[in-house]
């Protein structure tokens, strides 16, 4: 009894970083909230995983968001050469049916 | 071939290559994928011409084309295994699945919102984003590019939501290795 409410209530180091993964993503359990506040009390090195995760999720949208702003605006040029491409490859197909 | 409307499909490689080739660009962000995805658009359009019945605009079904072609491409990439998966956890915790003490890591010494306005700082994630492999990369960026919530993007791309956290468990794990190693440690001080 007292073993198995030890591993409800103890989660290990992968475990407990699993959870702090998949609640940015889905929702997680009354259970595993109360696990993880609990392993969190205990284990600064998961604490530290914890901030240092939604850190790297914060940076990698401002990467994302700072391509897509080098991305908004093709060139002109390229935007030609990509309709004459598909405009042969077109008449290609339709001429080969 | 008489219902093959050549004309009309000149006509929207004019007027929509441009919008369909940024949207694409900017849901895979890799230029040559983008244009090929964007052929391939127009092609599939041209071949299955009769099914467009004027319900919607040109340019909806041609997005309409267009979005199917991108989560197919994502859905190819997660089915790609990853010889990584399961070597990953053992370079982080040991047996008895703690933190092997080497990476314990410290706290990063930096104020965040400088390091989220910091073009080097971006660069580096963006090479560290690079070197995941493609099933996990394409993971992490359907979360961010979609903006939508996990199960929906299992729903689209045909993946369980455990299998999808895990692989974005195990991406996190990467890269912040990456960081600390490409980043952070640089500006230790080295030990005496």
């Amino acid at each position: 009894m007292k073993r198995k409410l030890m591993q409800l209530l103890f989660l290990s180091c992968l475990k407990a970083t699993e959870i702090i993964e998949k609640r940015l993503y889905f929702r997680i359990s009354f259970i595993e909230k109360l696990q993880l506040k609990v392993h969190k009390m205990m284990c600064d090195a998961c604490t530290l995983y914890d901030k240092q995760s939604l850190f790297m999720d914060r940076a990698i949208e401002a990467v994302n968001k700072k391509e897509s702003a080098k991305n908004i605006e093709p060139a002109k040029e390229e935007i030609d050469l990509l309709k004459k491409r598909i405009s042969d490859k077109l008449a290609d197909t339709g001429s080969s049916e | 071939m008489g219902k093959f409307k050549k004309p009309d499909i000149a006509g929207w490689v004019e007027s929509f290559s441009g919008e369909l080739y940024s949207w694409a660009l900017y849901k895979v962000s890799d230029p040559e994928l983008a244009k090929d995805l964007v052929q391939d658009t127009f092609l599939a359009a041209a071949e299955k011409m009769e099914s467009f019945r004027g319900e919607s605009t040109p340019k909806t079904w041609l997005f309409a084309i267009l979005n199917n072609k991108i989560i197919d491409h994502y859905r190819k990439k997660l089915k790609q295994p990853v010889n990584k998966d399961n070597q990953i956890f053992s370079k982080f915790f040991n047996e008895d699945k703690r933190w092997k003490t080497g990476n314990v890591q410290a706290e990063w010494h930096e104020e965040e919102s400088n390091l989220l306005d910091n073009t080097e700082f971006l660069n580096v994630l963006k090479k560290c984003l690079d070197e995941l492999p493609d099933k996990w990369s394409a993971c992490i960026q359907l979360k961010f590019l979609e903006n939508k919530k996990g199960e929906e993007i299992c729903q689209e791309t045909g993946i369980t939501p455990s299998n999808y956290w895990q692989i974005i468990h195990r991406s996190k794990l990467q890269l912040r290795d990456c960081l600390e190693s490409s980043w952070f440690d640089a500006f230790n001080e080295p030990l005496p």
